[in-house]
């Protein structure tokens, strides 16, 4: 079907695909505020859906993801202004800031290589999936520093991103966690910059201590990161 | 119209922030994501008056109420990795599961922990 567009033509078809997929997805999340209607994952599961009945390999994709994409820098940028506005419970509660951002981080960390590790995951696997909770750029330093495979990394990166914004806030409600300011934390440390739009979905506060624990998170895995490869060390391939 | 120029305007700002930031983290071959310096700095041109919140804030808002939008493109991408979840899916599975879900609860506890303490 998508081979006569050509690749102008096919780019066209793949944005005329996205853009409205995001507006139902989004109206679907506002209508009934469920957690689980995540518009990420909810939104790439329609669009590859559709790409896979129209025959678009995803390179003929690429071209129009890097055309939507385009302001992607500059948003994440504007993270800070949500951050000024609450920069007193940045100095009223540092502490329980680092604290949680670096336990989580730790965890996310060591869970995931401690797993591919134990299930006799090949050494690349398991250093591409160690940096997994932070931004793509950070997680491909990390995981050439231990010599992970970097497209591997960051599509563990997406694959995190993905599950923590679609589970996340399900998972919060089920700990009882209610407090805007742990919440957006969890979301931040867990799946980066995707949690962090999922978080500034359910609100401006959340969605600012989500980009600080991402920013945080980021630092935090790579500072720990040689202490669990050495850690895995001990643990058995089963 | 002045709306729409003001937010162009602010847009600059950001891009200009970003774009510094990219070219910062590209000559220096610092190991830090572009966006995650963009934020510091400008985090800390707001909070040294260099920059007011009236300078940004129309245009940050708008893109932070889209942000999830620029995510979709990328998640798409996940299509390419099928055969890597297939052929190890249980474990890679399990792994991303429970290495999400744990921390996800562990921040959520401790950070709702401590602020109840601090009472």
């Amino acid at each position: 079907m998508a081979p006569h567009l050509g690749q102008g033509g096919t780019t066209l078809l793949c944005i005329a695909i996205t853009v409205p997929a995001y507006i139902l997805v989004r109206s679907l999340y506002l209508r009934y505020k469920h957690p689980l209607l995540n518009v990420v994952a909810l939104g790439a599961a329609v669009i590859i859906t559709a790409l896979v009945v129209l025959g678009i390999p995803y390179k003929d994709y690429v071209p129009a993801k890097d055309i939507m994409t385009v302001l992607l820098g500059p948003a994440t940028v504007g993270l800070a202004v949500p951050l000024y506005r609450y920069r007193q419970l940045l100095t009223r509660n540092g502490a329980a800031i680092l604290g949680s951002v670096a336990l989580g981080s730790f965890l996310a960390m060591m869970l995931a290589a401690f797993l591919t590790k134990l299930g006799g995951l090949p050494s690349e696997v398991v250093m591409s999936i160690l940096p997994k909770s932070v931004s793509i750029p950070f997680a491909v330093e990390i995981a050439k520093i231990y010599h992970g495979v970097p497209p591997l990394a960051a599509a563990f990166v997406v694959a995190t991103g993905t599950t923590g914004s679609l589970l996340g806030g399900w998972l919060l409600n089920l700990a009882r966690v209610s407090d805007p300011m742990a919440r957006g934390l969890a979301f931040g440390t867990v799946s980066h910059g995707q949690g962090t739009a999922t978080a500034l979905m359910e609100g401006e506060q959340q969605g600012a201590m989500a980009g600080l624990a991402m920013i945080l998170s980021g630092i935090f895995t790579a500072g720990f990161a040689p202490i669990v490869v050495w850690l895995l060390e001990f643990v058995p391939a089963i | 119209m002045t709306q729409t120029l003001k937010a162009l305007g602010q847009l600059a700002v950001l891009w200009l922030v970003y774009w510094c930031c990219d070219w910062f983290v590209t000559f220096t071959g610092l190991p830090v994501p572009a966006t995650v310096l963009g934020v510091i700095v400008l985090f800390l041109l707001l909070v040294s008056g260099i920059v007011k919140l009236h300078h940004v804030q129309d245009a940050a808002d708008l893109l932070l109420k889209h942000l999830v939008f620029f995510f979709i493109p990328v998640a798409v991408g996940l299509m390419e990795w099928g055969g890597v979840f297939y052929e190890h899916g249980l474990i890679l599975l399990a792994a991303i599961l429970v290495s999400t879900i744990v921390p996800v609860i562990a921040v959520g506890l401790a950070t709702q922990r401590m602020q109840r303490r601090r009472g």
